[in-house]
């Protein structure tokens, strides 16, 4: 590109002044106008994401010595998360033949959590969506207000909630007591994975439903009509037309349920008891009463790569199905 | 009203479309680093140079805990409340510098070499003849012959249990920590979630000689206690209020706790008892230490809060309260023996009661037994 300053001979122009000058340039390079225009977001993304990120990054590549840190560079840390061992841990019969353990263990058991929360929301999600999107006419803004109204309380809140919900003496166990059902209150509601599921699933719903609902609301009506004409029974019609083209927003939904669940660790404190810790437990505890925030940093880095390895793909295989399938 | 006219302008100016970009641009500016501004300038106006700053528990900055400090100077001291000493520590080490903190006794060594801490002369203490004899040499607060820490109140570690839930426990002989590892009241025990009063009670169940300076076979023997456990308990928890709630409602028969949990029961009428365990119970005691930050001219100030914390009428307040101990030696006959008793505390001899307990210290092996705490509680 050949800048309009230099398609002029430049004695043709008289001097500009300075601030002219800068101005002249600011709005001839787009580039630089474009990052102007960015610059707080891009400020505060790098202050706050980027630069932690790198820090975290660094970190993990020290050692903590009692109450200093050696700031000499080392893979020690990564070697403890991996060193393997003759000798394997069990975990649902799965056996992991490492000398630790205790952190892929545990980011393993994170991500089923995880995972099984995020299939949990987006079925619970959908039909929901669904209903907003084809059978709401009247109100539809006063529907959308109802849907977010879990997001008015604290998160923290809303795990207590569910506390109470599934406690000792909570409200499914009196009730039940009280109905004659049960004569005694279920002890394994509460203080288990399964909390924890049931728990994150509803934390996270409205924020599953709500691309998920963009997505169906933008599918053409009259390509419904045409399956319908074209012979499809409505459950035809759902998985050629509505479901495919409802993907999208689908799928954003579960990577914005999965990736933030795997590292939680505050719902997992307050309902998941013995059997229900994860691997945000385990780098807080490093941080914090295990003063070793090296290795923290190491167990992080891993399961950020794991999760960022898994989203990838996850998204890689939906873009190839979709290819093929474009192709046949 | 200059500033509603001038409001009133602005407004014209924006619905008869006279407004600039530029001036419109500028006036969210203005108000942008006002907004932007208000807290710093919020935050000085509140703080209060001339006292110091205590960083310590919540709770501990009420009115009645320093009455003898604000008397003296007509107002109270600044404070700053942490979750945990952990977290206390990370934020002192990114350079919060408060003049006062209150710790227990076994972090003193780890903050004195974070080169947080400063001695105290105890002869400036006009309450330091008055503290109970057995806190006067709490381990690892005396370094290098010099007190970085004076001891403030105390209670023990032991178990609180359902009379009701557990018959076979009441007689005083049949006191044991091995209530926790009982298979007949599976899920339906608990345990403090962290190494000093959860682990170390495992410690000194497992009948190590010293539970804060084990042995490697100790420790080994120590996890498979623990690992036994596990399946036995329905949470490891650090939430007092948690497990009292538990307690209350029958969810658990026993729990590792506080000798203060008793006293919320016995408020609600619910049959239970503190245990004094054959293998003793733990004892804990918390206090106040001055930070290297003092500055010199605030140096007696701090002197007399520290003597404030000390005090009969802060150490009355305190056992009311909080129901648990405070070292004034003095603040004890002001009391009812029921009153005591209700506090899991005693009406008799004070000083041997301390002294029957294991004395939390430092924890010698801690990076060791942390991890194999975490594999423990993960299962492993």
């Amino acid at each position: 590109m050949v800048s309009a300053s230099e398609t002029l001979p430049s004695h043709a122009m008289p001097p500009l002044p300075a601030g002219q000058r800068l101005r002249a340039w600011l709005y001839r390079n787009e580039a630089v106008r474009g990052y102007l225009l960015l610059s707080p977001t891009l400020l505060v993304m790098v202050g706050l994401m980027v630069l932690p990120l790198l820090g975290m990054l660094a970190m993990s590549f020290f050692t903590q010595k009692y109450v200093t840190i050696d700031y000499s560079f080392t893979l020690d840390n990564y070697w403890t998360i991996f060193e393997p061992s003759s000798t394997p841990a069990y975990f649902l019969g799965i056996p992991f033949y490492l000398h630790k353990p205790i952190y892929l263990l545990l980011l393993f058991k994170s991500i089923l959590i995880s995972l099984a929360s995020t299939a949990a929301v987006v079925l619970l999600a959908y039909p929901m969506a669904y209903f907003l999107a084809f059978r709401v006419t009247k109100h539809k803004m006063a529907w959308l207000i109802l849907i977010t109204v879990p997001f008015w309380t604290s998160y923290l809140l809303r795990v207590f909630a569910w506390k109470i919900i599934l406690g000792y003496n909570g409200v499914i166990n009196s009730g039940l007591v009280s109905l004659g059902i049960i004569d005694k209150p279920l002890e394994f509601l509460l203080y288990n994975p399964f909390a924890v599921i049931i728990t994150l699933a509803h934390a996270w719903a409205a924020v599953a439903i709500l691309p998920i609902y963009v997505s169906l609301e933008k599918i053409d009506r009259s390509l419904l009509e045409a399956a319908t004409d074209l012979g499809d029974s409505r459950l035809e019609r759902f998985l050629r037309i509505t479901l495919p083209l409802s993907l999208p927003g689908t799928i954003a939904a579960s990577l914005l349920v999965f990736i933030p669940t795997v590292g939680d660790y505050i719902t997992p404190t307050l309902v998941g008891g013995t059997s229900g810790i994860m691997i945000g437990n385990v780098v807080q505890s490093l941080f914090s009463k295990g003063n070793n925030a090296p290795l923290a940093a190491a167990v992080s880095v891993v399961s950020m790569m794991t999760i960022t390895i898994m989203v990838c793909i996850f998204l890689w295989s939906v873009g190839r199905s979709r290819m093929t399938r474009r192709e046949i | 009203m200059e500033t509603k006219r001038d409001i009133e302008k602005f407004i014209d100016e924006i619905k008869y479309g006279r407004m600039t970009r530029r001036k419109f641009a500028r006036a969210m500016a203005s108000v942008g680093l006002a907004v932007a501004i208000m807290p710093t300038g919020r935050t000085r106006a509140l703080a209060d140079d001339s006292v110091p700053t205590v960083f310590t528990w919540s709770g501990y900055d009420a009115p009645e805990m320093h009455g003898e400090f604000d008397k003296k100077y007509g107002k109270a001291p600044n404070f700053s409340i942490w979750g945990d000493e952990e977290e206390a520590e990370s934020k002192m080490r990114s350079g919060f510098h408060p003049e006062m903190v209150m710790p227990c006794s076994y972090k003193v060594n780890k903050w004195n070499d974070l080169g947080f801490l400063r001695p105290i002369d105890t002869a400036r203490l006009e309450h330091w003849p008055e503290i109970i004899p057995a806190l006067d040499n709490v381990p690892d607060t005396v370094i290098g012959g010099k007190r970085m820490w004076v001891p403030a109140w105390w209670g023990l570690t032991s178990v609180t249990f359902r009379t009701d839930l557990a018959p076979e426990y009441v007689p005083a002989d049949k006191h044991t920590w091995g209530i926790l590892w009982d298979e007949k009241y599976k899920g339906r025990l608990s345990m403090i979630d962290s190494l000093i009063d959860g682990v170390m009670a495992a410690a000194i169940y497992s009948g190590a000689k010293d539970p804060f300076n084990m042995t490697d076979a100790e420790v080994a023997k120590l996890k498979e206690l623990m690992i036994k456990q596990r399946p036995l308990l329905r949470f490891y928890t650090n939430d007092n209020t948690g497990w009292q709630q538990a307690l209350a409602s029958g969810e658990l028969v026993a729990a590792d706790s506080w000798n203060d949990t008793i006293l919320n029961l016995s408020k609600q009428g619910i049959p239970s008892m503190f245990m004094i365990p054959k293998e003793g119970p733990m004892t804990w005691t918390c206090g106040i230490a001055m930070t290297a930050w003092v500055k010199p001219e605030m140096e007696n100030m701090v002197y007399d809060l520290v003597n404030a914390y000390l005090s009969v009428d802060t150490g009355i307040y305190w056992v009311n309260t909080f129901g648990m101990g405070h070292s004034n030696k003095n603040v004890y006959s002001h009391l009812s023996a029921d009153e005591l008793t209700k506090r899991g505390l005693t009406p008799g001899d004070i000083d041997a009661y301390i002294k029957a307990g294991h004395f939390q210290a430092t924890i010698k092996n801690e990076p060791v037994l942390q991890a194999m705490y975490e594999e423990v509680k993960a299962g492993i």
